[in-house]
């Protein structure tokens, strides 16, 4: 489902010097997996899931993720790979504050090149209801919890059925409770078939994933069994 | 992007920044409601100068003898001169003119329209081929009657306003309606003066009955049938052969030129003093109609500047969330899509609001100028003339105007890098 061949990152730091966050990282996620890749900050774990994501195109290497090879795509066609088959949760949840809860779970098929029809409300009432969160369509974020945010967050992303969720951190601005509600969550759509992937620094979602990958110096270094980590 | 998405999202931004909108839109609303009143105003002008002060007929060349100069007696225009310039191919037709050359005055001591009259007026008269005021007739025939029978006369719409707007309300006399006017008859004595005793022959005495008004009748004066000139030229002893002028109809009016060259070949000299006249006062009203057009562009290259700023500012504080749009699947076109339709939504309803304003003024203008302003000739109902494609130039404007602002900011809102905006 997701492929990264030889994939080199690199940006320029404090007096121009050159900071190299990727130098040749390979990564293979199959359909239907669960992958968490774990490591400091400043690692690249952001970098790296926003190249896989379509968000970043100034990189060496090659990535195919369902099916699509991002590398050349034009503008167009990335902005289509991001609304139809990659869903994205960040840990600053990333809601467009004016809009209503109910409009920002809608807000992908606003740019999916059809009309936005009763279908696409139909789902976004479906994914509420299943969040808990249907009774707070018409509120604003600002009037909602983090957890609750987050919820959103995820069934924005859902909306389009993508077939990876791309999680940046996901957990990093929940207390304990809400962020092993959030985690269960992540677990329940993977078990539905979902592949997910997540960087993070947080051992709880490493705990949840089938695969732990850690990213230290530009590479993924060490894979390991999540209970091995856990030991 | 489908349209309606697009709309749904724009109307949410502009809800979301109303005031920074509305003082946008207020900017485009200024430019465009002075352009459109200004411009409103020059054609409203221009139209009284070209339909009213001097109604140019464009297809109409007059054409007169060379004036007499040392050792020349310029061309005369007799009948064969008349014969080549109807054979011109660009003429349709030619009509004659012959001035009466002799005096001729009005003695009028009678009741006029209800109010008594005592009046001594010396009188110009010039006789016409009848085709020529043919469609302002409104009374008979336009032709030399017998001699114990008034002769048709046309006088100019011109001097009617004259005598309404000035002449009649400083001498307590009724104002007149054109047709009021046709059937008035009043006595002319030719060959007879007030001001020059008549050197050769007796004075005819006629009667002068008005049969219509036209523009192209003489000015000051009275236009009688060819006939009645020749006839009364001859009764008084001078020139009943050659021709004062002729007005030439031209098939098309940029076959005027053609004509006019031709003219001035046979060794006639063209009288366009009228047309030249309007031409000076409508380029003047024309200048400064662009000059003030020009300061309301001003204005709205002013308000683009001002929408280019706001929406910079705008950009600015919605990377973020340009940043979201872009990773649920929003292309860079989507998001210059978004800023420029936002831009034209703020001049659509800035240029909206300035035409409908304009439009207040200019009727709010002409109904004070109705009520304070003294009544003289040519006054125009209204000042203003406000076409289709003034108003909707106008919203148009305003709407470029936006979208030109915008487009540098919709560049900047569309390069947006949204790995960089959305690093936590």
């Amino acid at each position: 489902m997701i492929s990264a061949h030889r994939l080199f990152k690199s940006y320029a730091g404090i007096h121009k010097a050159e900071v190299r966050v990727l130098e040749g990282l390979d990564l293979e996620v199959a359909e239907g997996e669960f992958v968490a890749v774990i490591g400091p900050s400043g690692s690249g774990k952001s970098t790296l899931l926003h190249i896989l994501g379509g968000l970043d195109v100034h990189y060496d290497g090659q990535v195919e993720v369902a099916g699509t090879q991002l590398r050349g795509l034009s503008d167009r066609r990335l902005a289509r790979f991001r609304n139809r088959l990659v869903g994205f949760v960040f840990q600053s949840f990333h809601l467009v504050p004016n809009l209503r809860v109910f409009q920002n779970v809608l807000l992908p098929a606003f740019f999916g090149g059809d009309s936005i029809g009763t279908s696409d409300q139909r789902r976004a009432e479906e994914l509420l209801e299943r969040l808990g969160l249907l009774a707070k369509r018409d509120r604003v974020p600002s009037q909602l919890s983090g957890g609750e945010r987050q919820r959103v967050a995820i069934a924005r992303a859902l909306l389009r059925r993508p077939l990876v969720l791309l999680c940046d951190e996901p957990t990093g601005n929940l207390d304990l409770q809400t962020g092993d509600e959030i985690i269960g969550l992540f677990r329940q759509l993977h078990r539905e078939g979902l592949t997910v992937l997540a960087v993070t620094h947080e051992e709880r979602i490493s705990g949840a994933a089938g695969r732990v990958l850690k990213l230290q110096g530009g590479v993924l270094v060490n894979s390991h069994d999540p209970q091995e980590l856990e030991r | 992007m489908r349209v309606g998405s697009l709309l749904s999202l724009v109307r949410i931004n502009l809800q979301r920044e109303i005031r920074s909108v509305s003082f946008s839109a207020f900017g485009v609303a200024l430019g465009v409601g002075s352009l459109v009143f200004f411009v409103s105003l020059g054609l409203g002008v221009e139209k009284v100068i070209r339909e009213k002060l001097f109604a140019v007929d464009q297809l109409l060349v007059e054409v007169a003898p060379a004036a007499i100069s040392l050792g020349s007696f310029g061309t005369p225009m007799n009948q064969s001169v008349i014969d080549r310039l109807s054979a011109l191919p660009e003429v349709a037709a030619v009509f004659r003119k012959m001035n009466v050359r002799v005096p001729a005055m009005s003695r009028y001591d009678s009741d006029f329209f209800g109010s008594p009259l005592r009046m001594r007026l010396e009188i110009l008269a010039v006789g016409v081929d009848p085709g020529l005021l043919k469609r302002d007739v409104q009374l008979g025939d336009f032709t030399d009657p017998p001699v114990d029978q008034p002769i048709p006369g046309v006088i100019s719409s011109r001097v009617l306003e004259i005598y309404n707007k000035s002449f009649a309300p400083t001498r307590n006399l009724p104002q007149l309606s054109g047709h009021l006017v046709v059937g008035f008859t009043f006595p002319v004595e030719f060959n007879s003066s007030i001001v020059v005793p008549s050197s050769r022959g007796s004075p005819i005495r006629s009667q002068v009955q008005v049969v219509g008004l036209s523009d192209r009748a003489l000015l000051a004066g009275i236009t009688i049938p060819l006939a009645s000139a020749i006839r009364i030229n001859r009764a008084g002893l001078v020139d009943a052969e050659t021709f004062s002028g002729a007005t030439l109809v031209a098939k098309r009016a940029d076959l005027v030129p053609i004509i006019v060259a031709e003219a001035k070949k046979m060794g006639l000299k063209i009288d366009d003093q009228e047309r030249r006249l309007a031409e000076s006062v409508g380029l003047a009203v024309t200048l400064t109609t662009s000059a003030l057009a020009l300061l309301s562009i001003l204005i709205c290259v002013l308000a683009a500047a001002n929408i280019a700023q706001t929406l910079f500012a705008s950009v600015r504080a919605r990377a973020k969330e340009i940043g979201i749009m872009q990773s649920v699947g929003a292309s860079r076109t989507d998001i210059r899509s978004i800023i420029l339709t936002e831009a034209a939504a703020i001049g659509l309803a800035g240029g909206a609001c300035g035409t409908l304003v304009a439009l207040g003024l200019a009727h709010l203008a002409d109904r004070l100028s109705g009520s304070y302003l003294p009544v003289f000739p040519f006054k125009p109902e209204s000042f203003f003339s406000s076409p289709w494609s003034v108003l909707l130039g106008g919203v148009g404007l305003g709407v470029v105007a936006a979208v030109l602002g915008a487009y540098a900011p919709s560049r900047r809102a569309a390069a947006t890098d949204p790995a960089q905006t959305l690093s936590d």
